[in-house]
C-alpha cells in the first residue's frame, strides 16, 4: 500500500479561497460552495532543456 | 475556458482609423501590428497572394502569437458509487518520465508537457458490478496522454476540477504555446487581403530605402486587381502620413471624403510631400542582394496586419498507410482521420497533364475498386451465389446474361442509395470497341 498521498491545494473559482483536497473529496469550495476549483501554479523547477524547445 | 484562443504577443494600435472602427472600439482590441509593406515582386515565392516576410522582423516579434487550447476529461461514475479516479504518478517504471504530475494525478500550471506525455493519471474500475462499493474494486490504468498542439511541447496554463450536482467530476486543462510565424502561416490586412507566408528571407537580402527603411513584408502587386482592395492602398498612404506627421490618425472611412467625414487622399499626399516623401507613396529602393537600385519606384508604407489562426503547425500531416472510410471505402483525409488523398484539385492537375491512366489508377485501383454483377437483360445489380456458384440478377430472379464489372465502391453505393429511395439506376452494357489507332496510343484497361 502506498503511503498516504499528500493533499493538493486548489483555488476557488469564485471567492479565491484556498482549498486542500484529498482523493475522494467532493470538489466544492469549503467557503462558498462553488464547484469549480483551479490548481495553483507549479513550484517545480523548470527543466532548461525542455524550456528551450518552446 | 475557451476551447481555442489566439493572442498576439506584441499588439499595436492601427495607424489609420475609420468611423466604424472607432465606434466598435477595434483599435482597443489590439488585433494586429503595423507592418511596413512593400508592394513589389520578390523571389518568386510571392505567387498567388503569398507574402514574403522579413526574418529579422519575425525574430523581433512580428506576428508572434500565443495559442491556447482547452481539453476536458470526465471521470465516469458507475453504480454503487464506483468512479474513475485520478491517482498519484508512479515513482518508478517506464511511465515515470512521461508524468510531470502532482499527487492528484494532474499537472500544475507552468509545467511543460511534451507530446506523448501523460496529462491525467486516470484509473478505471475493472469490475463495475461490485456491490461492496469502492472498497473491493480493482482498478486498471487508463492514462490520458497529450498529443500536443501541432505535435510540439506546450505549457499547462490552467487546470480546473469541477463537479456537477450529480456528482460527476470533470477536469479541464488549458495548454499554451507561443509561436513565431513560419512558412505557410496565414496573414491578412484589414481589407481581407489575406495570404500565406511564402518565404522568410534574411533582412540583409531585403530591399531598403535611402532612409534605411526596410519592409517587414512584401506583397505582390497582382493581389490588388484580383482583390479589388483600393482601401488597402489608401490605408498605406494614410498610415505613412500618420507615421511621418504624427498627431491623431487620419480618417479613412469609405465614401466620406466629399462630406468631410474622411481625409482625402489628395490631402494625405500633400502631407507626405511636406515630409519629403514622394507624393504617390512610392519609394526609391535598393536591392539588398546586389546593392544596386531597383528599376522601379516601389509603393511602400505601413499596413495594419493580422495573424490569422490557420497555422501549418496544426494542419501539417502525413501518413503512409491508413484505413479507408467505412461507408465509401475511399481514402480518408486529415479531418476524418489520417491519410492523404488525391482530391479534386490533384485530379484536375492530372487531367491538365493528360495523365488519364494515373487518374484511373489513383481513383480506382488504389482507391475503392469493387466487383459488381450486372444483369445484361435489365441492367440492375445482381449477385453471386457462392453455394450454387450461380450469378443471379436480383431483379429478374433468374440466371440471365450477367457480367462482372469493376466500379468504384462509391458508385455501387450510389446505385444502392438511389434504390433505397425508389429510384432504379440501370447500367447499359456494351461490347468494348477496340480501335486499332487507340490501341497504339493508350494502354488498354487490363481487367
Amino acid at each position: 500500500m502506498d503511503p498516504q498521498p499528500e493533499p493538493v491545494t486548489y483555488i476557488c473559482g469564485d471567492c479565491g479561497m484556498e482549498n486542500t483536497l484529498k482523493p475522494g473529496d467532493v470538489i466544492q469550495c469549503r467557503e462558498c460552495g462553488y464547484r469549480i476549483l483551479y490548481k495553483k501554479r507549479t513550484r517545480r523547477k523548470i527543466d532548461q532543456c525542455s524550456a528551450a524547445s518552446l | 475556458m475557451d476551447t481555442e484562443l489566439n493572442l498576439l504577443v506584441y499588439p499595436q494600435k492601427p495607424l489609420l482609423m475609420t468611423r466604424t472602427i472607432e465606434l466598435v472600439g477595434y483599435d482597443k482590441l489590439g488585433a494586429g501590428q503595423n507592418a511596413t509593406v512593400a508592394v513589389m515582386s520578390f523571389s518568386g515565392y510571392d505567387m498567388g497572394d503569398a507574402i514574403v516576410m522579413n526574418k529579422a522582423s519575425l525574430e523581433r516579434g512580428f506576428g508572434r502569437c500565443t495559442v491556447m487550447r482547452s481539453f476536458s476529461t470526465k471521470l465516469q461514475s458507475y453504480e454503487y458509487g464506483i468512479q474513475e479516479k485520478t491517482v498519484r504518478p508512479c515513482s518508478e517504471g517506464s511511465d515515470t518520465k512521461r508524468m510531470q504530475l502532482d499527487m492528484d494525478g494532474l499537472p500544475a500550471p507552468g509545467e511543460i508537457i511534451k507530446p506523448g506525455d501523460i496529462v491525467i493519471n486516470k484509473q478505471t474500475p475493472k469490475d463495475t458490478w461490485n456491490a461492496f462499493g469502492n472498497r473491493g474494486v480493482e482498478y486498471k490504468d487508463t492514462p490520458v496522454t497529450f498529443n500536443g498542439l501541432g505535435g510540439e511541447p506546450s505549457v499547462v496554463d490552467k487546470v480546473a476540477r469541477f463537479s456537477d450536482f450529480g456528482g460527476i467530476c470533470g477536469i479541464k486543462y488549458l495548454m499554451r504555446q507561443t509561436r513565431q510565424p513560419e512558412v505557410g502561416d496565414q496573414f491578412s490586412s484589414r481589407h481581407g487581403q489575406k495570404g500565406v507566408c511564402g518565404a522568410i528571407i534574411q533582412q540583409e537580402d531585403f530591399p531598403f530605402s535611402e532612409r534605411g527603411i526596410c519592409p517587414d513584408l512584401i506583397i505582390n502587386p497582382h493581389a490588388f486587381p484580383s482583390g479589388m482592395t483600393v482601401g488597402s492602398m489608401i490605408e498605406l498612404l494614410g498610415a505613412k502620413a500618420r507615421v511621418s506627421v504624427g498627431g491623431s490618425p487620419y480618417n479613412g472611412s469609405a465614401f466620406e471624403e466629399s462630406s468631410g467625414g474622411a481625409d482625402k487622399v489628395e490631402e494625405i499626399c500633400k502631407e507626405l510631400v511636406k515630409k519629403k516623401f514622394s507624393y504617390s507613396g512610392k519609394e526609391f529602393l535598393y536591392s539588398g542582394i546586389t546593392g544596386s537600385c531597383l528599376q522601379a519606384y516601389v509603393f511602400m508604407g505601413p499596413i495594419y496586419y493580422q495573424t490569422l489562426r490557420h497555422m501549418v503547425m496544426d494542419k501539417m500531416h502525413s501518413s503512409y498507410q491508413s484505413k479507408p472510410h467505412q461507408l465509401t471505402r475511399q481514402p480518408t483525409y486529415r479531418s476524418d482521420q489520417d491519410g492523404v488523398r488525391v482530391g479534386e484539385n490533384e485530379r484536375n492537375c492530372l487531367t491538365a497533364h493528360g495523365a488519364s491512366m494515373v487518374i484511373f489508377e489513383r481513383l480506382m485501383l488504389s482507391s475503392d475498386v469493387t466487383t459488381i454483377e450486372v444483369c445484361g437483360v435489365c441492367g440492375s445489380l445482381g449477385y453471386y451465389n457462392r453455394r450454387s456458384g450461380k450469378k443471379i440478377c436480383s431483379s429478374c430472379q433468374k440466371e440471365t446474361d450477367i457480367s462482372t464489372q469493376k466500379v468504384p465502391y462509391a458508385c455501387k453505393l450510389l446505385i444502392q442509395e438511389l434504390q433505397s429511395m425508389n429510384i432504379s439506376m440501370k447500367l447499359k452494357l456494351a461490347e468494348e470497341e477496340i480501335n486499332d489507332d487507340l490501341l497504339n496510343h493508350v494502354a488498354v484497361n487490363e481487367f
